[in-house]
């Protein structure tokens, strides 16, 4: 027997970020400066990697279980970017805390090079493990969170994990390319239960309704950089799985209509819960998850109109609006909770929205930042990477699903009535107390990203295209 | 002249960040002097059809280029931006208003600028959704009324649900004819037939929002009456011709065959606009409200202009919609200094203005003489061409020029009665004393003047330049 050969180069971003989490178990003191460092490596690495041609490896045929092409190397940089960032934000820790969050991100990386079922489902769960116990502060809230977060997790793996069942069932193959032919001639009811339950399970990570209400109690009683990194990098797993799996494999199958109407649900679902509830909300981080999950809805919406698409360029149009929506989302929820953290402290919880009031003239970088993201996430110049995601968006939809693009607009005039009064409360009035306006230069980074990104769109927009 | 196409946006909103940075307002009426002299300057060496074009890519994957031009439907707009930013910014400079206010001010004027010189959709809308936020900053935080919050949330409501609808509109035209730019779509006859009505209705829903079309005008008075000075004549002289100039140009462009089928519905609402603004006008008893529906029966006369269609129609629609702007300003210049000096805007409480301050009623008599269509004036060829265009398609059209015209006949109504209220009459209490109009003011508000009276006397100039345009 002829053991598989590995490319170990398409593998880089993977071992930097795993090595980080072990140098950072045992480096004491300085376990945080390591983790962040080996983490930065990572993320060069995947540049690095990505400049070069594409790589995938562990093949079974003609299938690959692992690529480094442009979109997954994008992907993992902005999975070791981001928990650098939260790394950052997050003051002294333990080696045991750094440890737990460089793991999530190796996690993070091997989903966004995942190209099977097992793999993707294994990826996803190295991603979410470690946070049970992170999201737990000590206390009875931390209990109450971390409780919630393991029971919702598990079910939504478990029903994931059952659909992914279905689909081999049905297709006989794990592979994504494996099951885009053959799904064809399977059992249509099999097909549709697995699809359903497959995308109903990944949506947990994208707090898609379903299966979303874990996600504001858990954001507000995590400590608030792990309710950062919740709301960026476990997002924008959630939203890979989602797009990979129906970009790779159901896009061109026969499960495509099932699995667009499947996606048209959650959607639309998670537009209308999530901006109804968001408007009620009085404290920051509720605020903040809430909208999130109207947000879920714009990512799965051009997946969703994929039914009334034909052919493969339209499919890989709209994976490529999900993408790029996916990804300009985190980096703008990154903004947010970053800053959020910055002036309220890595041990404290959001507190009420009121408590931002005159934000701007107490510490008015960490304002500037958040202010721009809450724009951003409200879609509106001169806050452009917000605008250019909710173009990406309505581009697609437009041309292959008009009522979606209703629904999407309409969610975005309602997310205008709790972005809006959020942006007056941070700029105007003066505050009580003065905010504390820490971490100066891990949140400045993240808004020179949210500006690049809104000058120079095509850096996010060239990886998230899925040319290859 | 590429350079001076971009330096037509780029001056404002760079003048805006340094008033921001400086707290200077010179700085920016320095801006806005320099963006008036770049938009002057753009006749020279023009061809026919778009005179100048830049075009630099920006973001391929969503379609985005930075492309600018111009032509002889969007000069006239973009030097009317472009003169009112550079009034406003005097205005508010002189009167010792906050810096801040002349940066929303100057980023306004740019994304406005922008908007009419954009030639392709993407940056169309962006640019589109640009002018939201600071426009709601002014309304919101320098209102001079109590209601200016509410104002303002239904001003970015209102704003945000049309552009959104007017971007879907776009976007099924653009992934229809496969490429975002305006000018090329426009020139290869518009969307195919299939898609257009579709089209048309998406872009008109957000553009009527915008003009405002009734009876999606509910935003307008509220908006008005809470904006300061300055903000009313942005409002009235800008931001409800990003609605019309869309309509005409992109809607009307992209969309002919749609415009065509929905023109029945545009023209009924627009006349029923006309008629219910005049008479919510007569029953008006604030100033500034007053003005600020009367803006829904002009903007009424240019929709109607452009859904009779026709040379005759959207010239009517081009040059109502360009008198429209200044004459408006003008009047809100005029209102806020009333209010200014009275510290009220009731009807009932102003009176005999005539007596305190002659050169005030004068030009206040002028404006609404202006406003009301009196023959000599800019006010008049437009609404005169409008009733035209309408009644020369005949049959149930003629029925609609002549609801246009008795709503003409209102006009006149309600602005005579507004002058008799103000004007004429025993001095009030609110009016005893009052200052005459200072040079400043005389200043700011002569070019307006000017031009009114130049518009209203040779109208042949500006029609001669609309039919060189592309559409």
């Amino acid at each position: 027997m002829q053991a598989q050969s590995i490319d170990h180069l398409a593998l880089l971003p993977l071992y930097l970020a795993a090595a980080s989490a072990a140098v950072a178990l045992f480096a004491g003191r300085f376990a945080g400066a390591f983790a962040m460092v080996g983490l930065a490596a990572s993320a060069v690495a995947a540049v690095w990697v990505a400049a070069g041609p594409s790589r995938a490896t562990f093949a079974v045929g003609e299938w690959f279980s692992y690529a480094a092409d442009d979109a997954a190397m994008g992907a993992s940089a902005l999975f070791a970017g981001l928990t650098v960032l939260v790394l950052a934000v997050s003051g002294r820790r333990t080696p045991e805390y750094c440890f737990l969050l460089a793991v999530s991100a190796a996690g993070g990386i091997a989903l966004a090079g995942s190209r099977d079922l097992i793999t993707l489902i294994v990826a996803l769960e190295t991603l979410t493990v470690p946070l049970y116990v992170l999201v737990a502060k000590p206390g009875r809230d931390g209990a109450e969170a971390g409780a919630t977060f393991l029971i919702a997790s598990v079910t939504s793996s478990a029903t994931a994990l059952m659909g992914a069942a279905l689909l081999y069932a049905a297709a006989g193959s794990v592979h994504f390319e494996g099951l885009a032919g053959g799904l064809d001639g399977a059992h249509a009811g099999l097909v549709a239960a697995g699809v359903a339950l497959t995308l109903g399970g990944l949506g947990f990570k994208l707090a898609a309704v379903p299966l979303h209400a874990w996600a504001p109690l858990v954001l507000e009683r995590a400590p608030l950089p792990i309710a950062a990194y919740l709301a960026s990098a476990s997002k924008l797993g959630g939203a890979l799985a989602v797009i990979w799996l129906v970009h790779f494999g159901l896009a061109e199958s026969s499960a495509a209509s099932s699995a667009g109407i499947v996606l048209a649900v959650l959607a639309v679902g998670s537009i209308v819960v999530g901006n109804v509830a968001a408007l009620v909300q009085r404290r920051t981080v509720a605020l903040l998850a809430w909208s999130g999950i109207a947000h879920a809805g714009y990512v799965l919406a051009p997946l969703a109109a994929l039914t009334t698409a034909a052919g493969r360029g339209d499919a890989r149009a709209a994976a490529a609006a999900a993408f790029a929506y996916a990804v300009f989302f985190v980096l703008l929820e990154a903004g947010a909770f970053a800053s959020l953290t910055a002036v309220r402290g890595e041990d404290e919880d959001g507190g009420r929205v009121a408590e931002l009031t005159g934000l701007w003239r107490s510490a008015p970088a960490q304002a500037g930042v958040l202010l721009v993201a809450v724009v951003g996430l409200a879609g509106l110049p001169p806050a452009l990477a917000g605008t250019f995601a909710k173009v990406a968006v309505l581009e697609w939809l437009a041309g292959s699903a008009v009522w979606l693009a209703v629904v999407v607009a309409a969610g975005a005039v309602v997310g205008l009535g709790y972005y809006l009064p959020l942006a007056r409360t941070i700029l105007l009035g003066r505050g009580e107390t003065a905010a504390k306006g820490r971490f100066g230069w891990a949140v400045a980074l993240i808004g020179v990203v949210l500006v690049a990104v809104g000058l120079a769109p095509q850096l996010v927009l060239e990886f998230t295209a899925l040319s290859q | 002249m590429g350079v001076i196409l971009a330096a037509c946006v780029a001056l404002p909103l760079l003048g805006a960040a340094l008033t921001w940075w400086l707290r200077r307002g010179d700085v920016g009426v320095a801006a806005a002097a320099l963006a008036l002299l770049a938009a002057a300057v753009l006749p020279a060496g023009r061809g026919d059809g778009w005179w100048h074009e830049l075009d630099l890519a920006w973001a391929p994957a969503i379609r985005l280029d930075f492309s600018l031009s111009v032509d002889g439907v969007s000069w006239p707009l973009v030097v009317l931006t472009a003169l009112l930013g550079l009034l406003c910014c005097v205005h508010n400079t002189r009167a010792g208003g906050p810096p801040t206010l002349t940066a929303l001010l100057l980023a306004v004027q740019g994304a406005s600028t922008a908007v009419f010189l954009a030639d392709n959709a993407v940056l169309f809308f962006v640019a589109f959704e640009a002018v939201l936020l600071p426009m709601w900053a002014v309304i919101h935080r320098y209102g001079i009324d109590e209601t200016r919050r509410a104002a303002a949330v239904k001003f970015a409501l209102f704003t945000v649900a049309g552009s959104l609808l007017m971007a879907t509109g776009l976007f099924v035209a653009v992934a229809d004819a496969g490429t975002a730019d305006l000018g090329a779509i426009i020139a290869g006859g518009g969307v195919g037939e299939g898609v257009s009505l579709l089209v048309f209705v998406l872009l008109a829903l957000g553009f009527a929002v915008k003009a405002p079309l009734w009876p999606l005008h509910s935003w307008l008075p509220a908006a008005h009456t809470a904006a300061p000075t300055v903000g009313s004549v942005l409002l009235a002289g800008v931001l409800l011709k990003l609605g019309t100039y869309g309509l005409i140009r992109v809607a009307g462009g992209l969309a002919p065959d749609g415009a065509r089928e929905a023109a029945p519905v545009l023209a009924v609402l627009a006349a029923t606009g006309i008629v219910v603004a005049s008479l919510v006008c007569l029953a008006q008893a604030e100033l500034k409200r007053l003005i600020a529906y009367s803006s829904v029966g002009h903007m009424g006369f240019v929709v109607l202009a452009f859904a009779a269609g026709g040379e005759a129609g959207i010239k009517a629609a081009l040059f109502a919609n360009l008198a429209h702007g200044l004459i408006t300003p003008l009047l809100f210049f005029l209102a806020g200094a009333v209010k200014d000096r009275t510290h009220t805007g009731l009807l009932s409480e102003l009176g005999g203005l005539r007596m305190a301050a002659p050169a005030l009623a004068g030009l206040l008599g002028f404006a609404s003489l202006a406003s009301l269509g009196l023959p000599g004036l800019a006010g008049f060829w437009g609404e005169a061409f409008t009733v035209y265009a309408a009644a020369e398609r005949g049959g149930a059209w003629f029925a609609l020029a002549v609801v246009a015209a008795f709503g003409a006949f209102l006009t006149a109504a309600y602005l005579l009665r507004m002058l008799k209220h103000v004007s004429h009459g025993p001095p009030s209490t609110a009016v005893a004393g009052i200052g005459g109009v200072s040079a400043g003011e005389a200043a700011v508000w002569s070019p307006l003047v000017a031009a009114t009276l130049a518009l209203g006397l040779a109208p042949g100039p500006l029609l001669d330049l609309f039919a060189t345009g592309v559409l």
